[in-house]
């Protein structure tokens, strides 16, 4: 793990460090919410520290306090009181422990730390209760009546009435003497949950060991005025440190004002990295030259738009995240950008609200807010669904023609490189075969024709309702009937928001419909969780151990020792047998989707459902995924449901397409050619 | 195609989830209040618990939560339903607090009663319930798009003390739009945990094994997914230039906003009253 080398105390909060300890600071709300809310659900506290410690552990000081103050104000806001005490000793007692961590100091220094901070913070709480007079008296009345009541209890035991007497006195010393006993004790109570906190940490940052930084771009100080084009590159060549060859280069190219270039090639050809060079990175050779400054999100320099849709929006109203970080003072006409990004009218919506698509186009508007010279696009249509790609392109295309800009947008999307002015294939021209056309939407085929096996997976009159009989309810599902025989291939289809993901959940029993049922051999799949497996659409979030062998044999259940069935296992899936060592976060994307496919094909399922299998995939990546998938229900019989808003290739994998279309499946489905 | 089919009712409980940092729809007068004003509200209603925590004050405060909440429109379904296992634990305390006897008394026939233990614990539970019922007032009246702006403009004069207010206040917005996100991938990642199988655990040395892995690699992996989200966003205001504006409206107090200090006030000193005839 990395530590910042900044000792800059007193200079505002840099980017890396505000995302960062506004999402630590998201974390531990979350958790002092579930500590505060769920009984017994007390020990919880102690896993708020592990984000505190680790934000202390990397960053300054500066950064701890902004997110134990955001954490503050979050979690009093959602549970009361409650929220900022777990918030205040997590981030006391992470604080502490990312401390130690960073001096490199062991248990040893952490105990010592853990009492001498205790009893600062013992001195703390005594001063607190010594202020708080009311407050103090009513809790010690309620020890008084405790201590009373176990005495009480006691004394009418025959043999224990000595005992009675001695529980009275100890109370009643205990408040006697109240400031040295609140002190004793928060000392005691602190150094305790100090050292949990150090053993959870301690494991966590063990397994977190490597985590690799996935950060992009960096802020560049020039001096000169912003100005990023004409920008000229010439013989450009870039390495990242560390690494033996370059990620890219030589690189010949010109961009101008007025133009919309595409940059297309396969994943790994080098096309983030132009991405940093034009957004401001030094090239290790070759000489690349603008007039003045890149400036980066400044009024007139570069606008960046990049893949993750959500990260990008860093505003709750949609009008707040369109001037989000511009600098005081400047005012915009909100209203006439969000037209021109399409957004008309939603300007009081929650970003929480939007799909991808408009995500994108929000994070566009943010980006034309500041006049940019030069917009560079990277891969910004790989999570949208396809009317969403399609709005967001010829969205795109038109941008150069009404603003004094050059727009560069790096896509793997063939369809999207054709609306451009020129087209840069970053890896030679065979590449092209490997670009993904998108596939226009197949019929919807009746259902009856396709039944392949016995009756597996059964729904019936299936609807789902999130926040039942409160005033945030919202259907999600309605009058869902479908039958999926096994052996079946299905590709359940429908746009952002049409319920599909809430339908795998029910289908792999994750969650009970609000009405009708989901049966799976005649039971209720909600009765044998893990019998349907589900592939998620993050899978990072399905990939809990730190190395590959180790995740496959506990997801499957089975002795990490077996070697040969890891290997099974990864075979099973086309990895090479060598990843078996390999680390998680060392994987590609393409990678980890196969190593959660090997773990949950190794339990043998009786159907699995892939969520959006192929999002974030380039194309050679998908391709195979699909092939291999095709393969496996061939071979094996296995039941597939596909869930995507995607149909290149699906055609031989799920025969049988299913509109779902706002929570239903309209009755007749009908061919849509993606115009909707 | 599958044929419809009567199905036997399966009956569930039906319970209403708790949700988070989402107004009530509508747009009633306390909906309408500046976010700051609803936040001192509540500080000033947790200083006054803080000094005053008697029965009085606790009486009034409650019937302010209730009226406030016909005020804003608050349907009785957005509170949530209690788990089982809280009315337990509640129950349980009040049992185990009667015994502690004490005055007041109350007799039955020849033998007298003290209830002070079970008044003495029910004071700290009504207390813990009316200072929640003030945060959730605040919580289902408030867009949470307008709480960092509101805490910009009530911290401003800490920024005479040198305390880096700004960077405090970007950050909680932040945390406010990355709060929703993230909950959702923690969802996700219990839902993947619940899909692995559980190795078998008989004594419990081998269950306390069998927590603690689950525990760390939930976290662990909670920790991952989160730092690749904050790297992100990082990129995110990196490409913006920095932080700078946060709201594109403004964000002021009005003159109901007056009338609703005046209230809180009023109900300061009636219980600052109160408490004072009850003491002497």
């Amino acid at each position: 793990m990395k530590m910042s080398t900044a000792s800059r105390r007193s200079t505002p909060l840099r980017p890396d460090e505000l995302a960062h300890a506004a999402v630590m600071a998201a974390i531990c709300s979350a958790i002092g919410v579930t500590a505060a809310t769920v009984p017994f659900a007390a020990p919880l506290l102690t896993l708020g520290t592990v984000p505190m410690a680790l934000l202390t552990y990397r960053h300054r000081p500066r950064v701890l306090g902004a997110a134990a103050i955001a954490g503050t104000v979050v979690s009093f806001l959602v549970v009361g009181l409650a929220g900022p005490c777990v918030i205040v000793i997590s981030a006391y007692v992470g604080g502490l422990v990312g401390l130690v961590k960073r001096r490199g100091g062991g248990t040893r220094s952490m105990l010592a730390a853990a009492v001498a901070g205790g009893t600062v913070f013992g001195l703390g709480v005594a001063a607190l209760l010594a202020v708080l007079s009311p407050f103090r008296h009513v809790i010690f009345d309620l020890i008084t009546i405790y201590s009373a009541a176990t005495a009480n209890v006691l004394g009418v035991v025959p043999g224990l009435e000595s005992g009675a007497d001695r529980v009275r006195d100890a109370a009643g010393t205990m408040i006697r003497y109240w400031p040295i006993s609140a002190t004793a004790m928060t000392i005691v109570v602190m150094t305790s949950v100090n050292m949990v906190a150090w053993w959870a940490v301690s494991r966590v940052f063990a397994r977190l060991g490597s985590i690799p930084d996935v950060h992009q771009l960096d802020q560049v100080a020039d001096d000169r005025s912003v100005a990023p084009v004409p920008v000229t590159l010439r013989d450009v060549c870039f390495r990242y440190p560390g690494t033996d060859h370059d990620a890219v280069g030589p690189l010949n190219l010109h961009v101008v004002s007025g133009e919309h270039l595409a940059i297309t090639g396969a994943n790994g050809s080098g096309k983030t990295t132009l991405m940093l060079l034009l957004s401001g990175r030094q090239a290790s050779s070759g000489t690349l030259e603008r007039p003045g400054a890149v400036g980066l999100g400044q009024c007139g320099g570069t606008a960046v738009v990049m893949q993750h849709p959500e990260s990008q929006v860093l505003g709750t109203r949609v009008v707040d995240d369109v001037v989000w970080g511009l600098p005081p003072g400047v005012s915009i006409d909100v209203d006439q950008l969000l037209a021109e990004v399409g957004l008309a009218g939603l300007g009081e919506r929650d970003t929480a609200a939007l799909s991808g698509g408009e995500l994108q186009r929000l994070t566009v508007a943010a980006a034309l807010a500041r006049e940019p010279r030069l917009l560079i696009a990277d891969e910004i249509t790989s999570m949208v669904d396809q009317a969403g790609r399609e709005t967001l392109i010829d969205m795109l295309t038109g941008l150069p023609k009404h603003h004094d800009m050059a727009v560069v947008h790096i896509t793997h999307f063939n369809d999207e490189a054709c609306t451009a002015d020129r087209i840069v294939n970053l890896e030679g021209n065979e590449d092209n075969v490997d670009m993904v056309i998108s596939a226009p939407v197949p019929t919807g085929r009746s259902a009856s024709s396709h039944h392949v096996g016995n009756p597996l997976l059964e729904l019936k009159g299936v609807g789902h309702e999130y926040g039942s009989g409160t005033p945030w309810a919202s259907t999600s599902l309605h009058g869902i009937d479908l039958v999926v025989g096994e052996g079946e291939g299905v590709l359940i289809h429908g746009l952002n928001g049409s319920g599909k993901s809430t339908l795998a959940w029910i289908m792999a029993g994750l969650l009970e419909p609000t009405t009708g049922s989901c049966l799976l051999d005649g039971t209720p799949v909600s009765d044998q969780v893990g019998a349907v497996a589900l592939s998620f659409q993050a899978a990072r979030l399905q990939l809990m151990r730190g190395r590959v062998d180790v995740e496959i044999a506990s997801a499957s259940g089975f002795d990490p020792e077996d070697s040969s069935r890891v290997e099974r296992a990864l075979s099973a899936v086309g990895l090479d047998p060598v990843l078996a060592q390999r680390r998680i976060d060392q994987l590609s994307g393409g990678q980890m989707r196969r190593v959660v496919l090997a773990s949950l094909l190794a339990r043998e399922p009786r159907a699995i459902i892939l969520d959006e299998p192929l999002a974030g995939l380039d194309a050679a990546s998908s391709r195979g995924l699909v092939t291999l998938l095709t393969e496996l229900r061939r071979d094996t019989g296995l039941t597939v449901i596909v869930i995507s808003h995607d149909f290149l290739g699906l055609e031989e994998l799920c025969p049988r397409t299913l509109h779902l279309q706002d929570g239903s499946f309209p009755t007749t489905s009908s061919p849509t050619g993606g115009t909707r | 195609m599958t044929t419809p089919q009567t199905l036997p009712k399966r009956t569930r409980r039906r319970t209403r989830p708790l949700v988070l940092l989402r107004p009530v729809p509508g747009n009633s007068p306390v909906h309408r209040l500046w976010a700051g004003t609803k936040l001192i509200v509540v500080a000033v209603f947790s200083v006054l618990f803080a000094f005053f925590p008697g029965w009085g004050t606790i009486a009034l405060v409650m019937v302010f939560v209730l009226v406030v909440a016909r005020l804003a429109v608050v349907p009785r379904g957005a509170l949530p339903t209690m788990p089982r296992s809280l009315w337990i634990l509640l129950v349980f305390g009040a049992v185990t607090a009667a015994p502690g006897g004490g005055g007041p008394t109350f007799d039955v026939g020849s033998t007298s009663i003290g209830l002070g233990g079970l008044l003495g614990y029910l004071q700290v539970i009504m207390l813990a319930v009316a200072l929640m019922g003030v945060c959730a007032l605040v919580s289902w009246t408030t867009n949470v798009s307008e709480i960092a702006p509101a805490v910009s403009k009530l911290g401003r004069p800490f920024k005479a003390l040198r305390l880096p207010v700004d960077d405090w206040v970007v950050t909680l917005g932040l945390t406010l739009r990355a709060f929703p996100m993230l909950s959702q991938e923690f969802r996700v990642l219990g839902a993947a945990r619940r899909l692995r199988p559980r190795p078998d655990a008989t004594t419990r040395r081998e269950r306390w094994r069998r927590r603690s892995t689950e525990l760390i690699d939930m976290l662990a992996t909670a920790m991952t997914v989160s730092l690749r989200r904050a790297d992100e966003m990082g990129d995110a205001i990196t490409a913006r230039g920095g932080s700078g504006q946060i709201s594109a409206l403004p964000s002021r107090p009005g003159t109901a906003d007056a009338v609703a200090m005046a209230v809180v006030l009023g109900v300061c000193a009636l219980s600052f009253v109160v408490q004072l005839a009850a003491s002497g």
